[in-house]
């Protein structure tokens, strides 16, 4: 499985370079366009969290994005190197309240069909995101 | 983001064009407020031409409904593309908000 990787510093304004790149590389493994818009917010909610959290706002602080196809879908890899994220803090949101934060990591969940994170590092956190193609995820298509 | 803002009898007519993300959230969230400050709080956003909305972008919209709302205001969207309005829906925001099919509809809706 062979990976793609983009580097980006954190900053606001390199998301939709981002999303551009993001949307080439799954493109050219067949996604389609639903499925491309749906992992372009979710990839850009990691990364908007990793600059709004891990690194605190901070600018010039690399965020590795990678993506590789398997042989149901792809997988993508978002990591910061910046403060780790702790679980114990997160709550989910209610969604019978107006929310004007705390939605993102809700929705880059909702958004994946498998979704996880690494914190067994020497810094920051990974993330993982796995879509499928359609059709090749059984319990999506029952 | 380039947003357009027009006068519509008493409704103000905002059509942004561009995402809406982090880069772009205060941008809007400043533009409405402004336009609220200025009693201009009735307010209709065309979203034909935003392709993208993110949680930042929702938390800008979120923010100025209610600053419309405590004016004696709100903030209706309409013409949602498709992509756009399935994060409004798995937020919820589509029951929260005003949202109309498009424009004509969300102006008389005032």
């Amino acid at each position: 499985m062979t990976a793609d990787t983009l580097v980006i510093t954190s900053e606001s304004a390199e998301l939709a370079r981002l999303r551009s790149w993001l949307g080439e590389q799954l493109s050219v493994r067949g996604l389609d366009s639903h499925a491309r818009s749906a992992l372009q917010v979710a990839v850009g909610e990691l990364a908007t969290n990793a600059i709004k959290h891990a690194y605190g706002g901070r600018a010039g602080h690399p965020i590795h994005v990678s993506v590789a196809s398997r042989e149901d879908g792809v997988v993508i890899h978002v990591e910061d190197f910046g403060k780790p994220f702790d679980p114990a803090l997160y709550h989910e949101p209610n969604l019978d309240e107006l929310n004007e934060h705390g939605l993102g990591l809700y929705i880059a969940h909702r958004l994946a069909d498998e979704f996880s994170f690494d914190l067994a590092r020497e810094r920051g956190t990974r993330w993982t995101l796995v879509k499928y193609q359609t059709g090749t995820n059984p319990e999506r298509s029952a | 983001m380039d947003i357009e803002v027009t006068q519509t009898g008493a409704v103000t007519l905002v059509v942004p064009k561009g995402d809406l993300d982090m880069a772009t959230a205060d941008q809007m969230k400043r533009t409405l407020s402004d336009l609220i400050e200025k009693g201009q709080s009735k307010l209709v956003m065309d979203l034909t031409r935003v392709a993208y909305v993110d949680s930042s972008g929702l938390g800008a919209l979120v923010a100025a409904m209610k600053q419309a709302r405590a004016a004696g205001g709100n903030l209706k969207l309409c013409s949602l593309q498709e992509d756009v309005r399935s994060i409004f829906e798995m937020t919820r925001l589509i029951k929260v908000m005003a949202v109309h099919s498009d424009r004509q509809e969300a102006v008389a809706s005032w």
